[in-house]
């Protein structure tokens, strides 16, 4: 007896471990049917403002939004995926394809056509990004465009029109020379700096320029294009005039908020998001600036590079119907307004229908201007099977000829060799895979 | 027999929660990671066996691997001797029965409960080469500081000097423990035969402590083989993949590129690495380390 209730007390203490475990899905609102949906956390685990308005607007539905760390997203994703318990829905902002080749997400094609959602409302390069192998997997959330910030303060002071902002590349270069002025033969200020901020200045002058970087069918690199070449050189050439290291020690000195080089006043020239506007009202309020479209080179247009947050179902999820209905919510032009809007640091809606409404435009006078740079940004998604792999390479390959450590079109050679490799055996798995796994449909 | 079979029995049953996590979160996935290096896998799909062929690649055409190996074994190299030469240099300091011993004990000690990523932070500002501390102080005194972090010449030596940092800590009161435990009447005899303060240390210190340092040079070289918050945080690699350790490299492999077979041959290569390099240092150390139990054991 007593062998016996020992034995029992043992199962006992097992079962609780398995139980704690074994937890189910928090049920929130009974009598709804819920939508478990992950976001990946800024700096406060807010709730997306278009959440209570779903769970406002109706009453069969409700969304659970649970934020996850930006760190480990998409770790804490594939994870989820992985053990076949995932989130109906995810908002994530690292390329579609880059999940959609790897089967991560649930094709949408069949859904959008079954619902006749008009896919026209998005701006076409965000649309285009949702895609891999002419198959949707996602719906662009929201965005933000970029532009050229300049202080009109600063280009006053240099003698420079400061109602004609830099429109070429070779003006960015001759402003940048005469806007950056030496204390003690140490850069107190800068006109330009090509390597300051999140936008990549030779992507963006190569995209200018036209280069691909890979072929149709995405099986061969092609980063020694002479376009991209071109573009390299540009930034080599721009560092005649300054030395990197001297650049890289000036720039350790920025900061965040009013220690932005550009808050700062130590950066007269910028490119960067609609956000920016924000942060300039936030800390420094009375900054004299102005906002431009992106530098042209020659007579080639202005592009600028597109990326959004964007909102899928990740394979296995269980209540894809529910997790649709609060997709199509969140991309109307209704919610799109109000969640662009709402926030602290604003956001570019991914609907043109919003970009161009009257209150959107009423913001602040440099709307149209994103709204403009938007129509003409082009996908940073390249080679999705190896997407990591590219812009590491990139990187490198500008970092090198920054430096001087080789020449432009070497630097090129070299990264074009790394990725190929990389690619090849990636293709060879995918081939493999594709041979014997299906990508999950949204009616499966 | 009886009781003895049934109180063995108890004893698994109490270490079972032991057992079972090193079987599922150590053996378990040692043997799949095993599997998975002779495979290409994305996580996310279905693995594809390719034999041999990702370490094939990694040892005759990956120049990432050998550069990350070289940055490794530098870094290896220079701080482990660095950070115990430096701890015991410590130990010893603390271990005179001085005024106030016991508050720089507790002192040296405190910044070694400080988490590797806060750390990272804080010495990236101690580095800054335009407001950082330390280029502020050497301008103080008319030198110019480099780079640090930006210059790939001097990335390398800037994370090694993070180590001056955590010369305190554990090493320094195991080491503090190993003087201490040195019987005085050997101390005595160096000094009736006129032996000065380094005939103490060689002669008496350093054959006592040996087993320690011998343990803690195999416990740093293994530690500094898997260096990595400081470059993820830091540099992420860079400037030109000065800083690309080889833990780094195995991490873009798994989790941003999510080739997670190419990443387990990596972490199998490292495995066989740590390996030999304790090995030699176990045939090495039966010529300095001294076992006062004379057995060798």
């Amino acid at each position: 007896m007593r062998k016996s209730a020992q034995i029992a007390g043992i199962v006992f203490l097992f079962a609780c471990m398995i139980a704690l475990f074994w937890s189910g899905r928090e049920v929130r609102q009974p009598g709804r049917r819920q939508v478990d949906y992950w976001f990946v956390a800024g700096v406060k685990d807010d709730s997306p403002p278009c959440v209570a308005l779903f769970n406002q607007a109706q009453d069969s539905i409700y969304v659970n939004s649970i934020p996850i760390p930006w760190n480990e997203h998409e770790k804490k994703v594939l994870t989820a995926i992985l053990s076949g318990d995932p989130p109906d829905m995810v908002n994530l902002v690292t390329p579609v394809p880059k999940w959609a080749a790897r089967n991560a997400l649930v094709a949408l094609d069949a859904v959008i056509a079954a619902d006749r959602l008009d896919t026209a409302q998005f701006f076409p390069s965000l649309w285009e990004e949702m895609k891999y192998r002419g198959r949707t997997y996602a719906l662009p959330a929201y965005t933000g465009s970029y532009a050229l910030f300049y202080n009109r303060r600063l280009l006053r002071e240099a003698g420079l029109d400061p109602g004609r902002p830099p429109a070429t590349w070779q003006e960015i270069r001759e402003y940048s020379r005469r806007l950056t002025k030496r204390e003690n033969g140490r850069i107190v200020r800068m006109g330009f700096i090509p390597q300051y901020g999140t936008i990549e200045t030779p992507l963006i002058i190569a995209f200018e320029l036209g280069a691909r970087f890979i072929d149709p069918a995405g099986t061969r690199i092609n980063l020694t294009d002479p376009v991209a070449v071109q573009a390299f050189q540009w930034e080599r050439d721009f560092f005649d005039l300054y030395s990197v290291e001297e650049v890289s020690a000036f720039m350790g000195g920025f900061g965040y908020g009013n220690q932005h080089g550009f808050i700062a006043e130590k950066v007269a020239l910028f490119i960067n998001d609609n956000s920016f506007i924000d942060q300039i009202e936030k800390y420094h309020p009375g900054l004299d600036y102005g906002v431009a479209m992106i530098p042209t080179f020659g007579d080639s247009p202005s592009v600028s590079s597109a990326g959004s947050w964007w909102l899928a179902i990740p394979r296995g999820a269980k209540n894809k119907r529910d997790a649709w209905a609060f997709m199509k919510f969140v991309v109307s032009r209704e919610i799109q307004l109000a969640e662009s809007m709402s926030r602290e640091e604003t956001l570019f809606p991914v609907n043109r229908l919003a970009a161009n409404d009257s209150t959107f435009l009423a913001m602040n006078p440099y709307v149209a201007i994103f709204s403009g740079q938007m129509e003409q940004s082009r996908s940073k998604s390249i080679v999705p099977l190896v997407h990591d792999i590219f812009w590491r390479e990139f990187s490198l390959a500008r970092e090198r000829s920054l430096r001087g450590v080789m020449p432009p079109r070497q630097a090129l050679q070299q990264a074009e060799n790394t990725i190929q490799s990389f690619l090849d055996r990636a293709l060879e798995y995918d081939t493999y895979v594709n041979a014997r796994m299906k990508t999950e449909d949204f009616f499966d | 027999m009886k009781p003895l079979k049934k109180n063995t029995l108890w004893g698994y049953l109490f270490v079972s929660p032991w057992i079972i996590g090193f079987l599922v979160f150590g053996l378990y996935p040692m043997i799949m990671s095993l599997y998975y290096s002779l495979c290409q896998y994305d996580v996310l799909r279905i693995p594809q066996f390719i034999g041999l062929r990702n370490y094939r690649e990694l040892l005759f055409e990956d120049h990432y691997f050998y550069a990350s190996v070289w940055n490794t074994l530098f870094y290896t190299c220079i701080r482990t001797p660095l950070v115990i030469l430096g701890s015991l240099l410590l130990a010893m300091l603390v271990s005179k029965a001085a005024r106030g011993v016991r508050l720089f004990r507790t002192i040296f000690f405190i910044p070694s409960i400080i988490s590797g990523v806060i750390l990272s932070v804080l010495w990236m500002w101690l580095l800054n080469p335009e407001y950082g501390l330390i280029n502020t102080s050497l301008q103080f005194f008319g030198l110019q500081g480099p780079l640090w972090l930006i210059d790939p010449r001097w990335s390398k030596p800037a994370i090694i000097l993070m180590s001056v940092w955590s010369l305190g800590g554990g090493r320094m009161l195991v080491f503090l423990a190993a003087i201490q435990s040195v019987p005085d009447h050997f101390y005595e005899a160096v000094e009736m035969d006129g032996g000065n303060w380094w005939d103490r240390f060689r002669h008496v210190t350093l054959p006592f402590i040996s087993p320690v340092l011998f343990l803690w040079f195999i416990l740093e070289i293994i530690g500094s083989l898997q260096v990595f918050v400081e470059a993820y945080v830091m540099t992420k690699g860079g400037p030109l993949n000065s800083t690309l350790f080889y833990n780094l490299y195995l991490y873009n492999k798994a989790f941003d590129d999510f080739d997670m077979g190419y990443a387990s041959a990596l972490a199998w290569l490292l495995f066989l690495l740590a390996g030999i390099i304790t090995f030699i240092q176990f045939r090495v150390s039966k010529k300095w380390v001294y076992y006062s139990g004379g057995t060798g054991k």
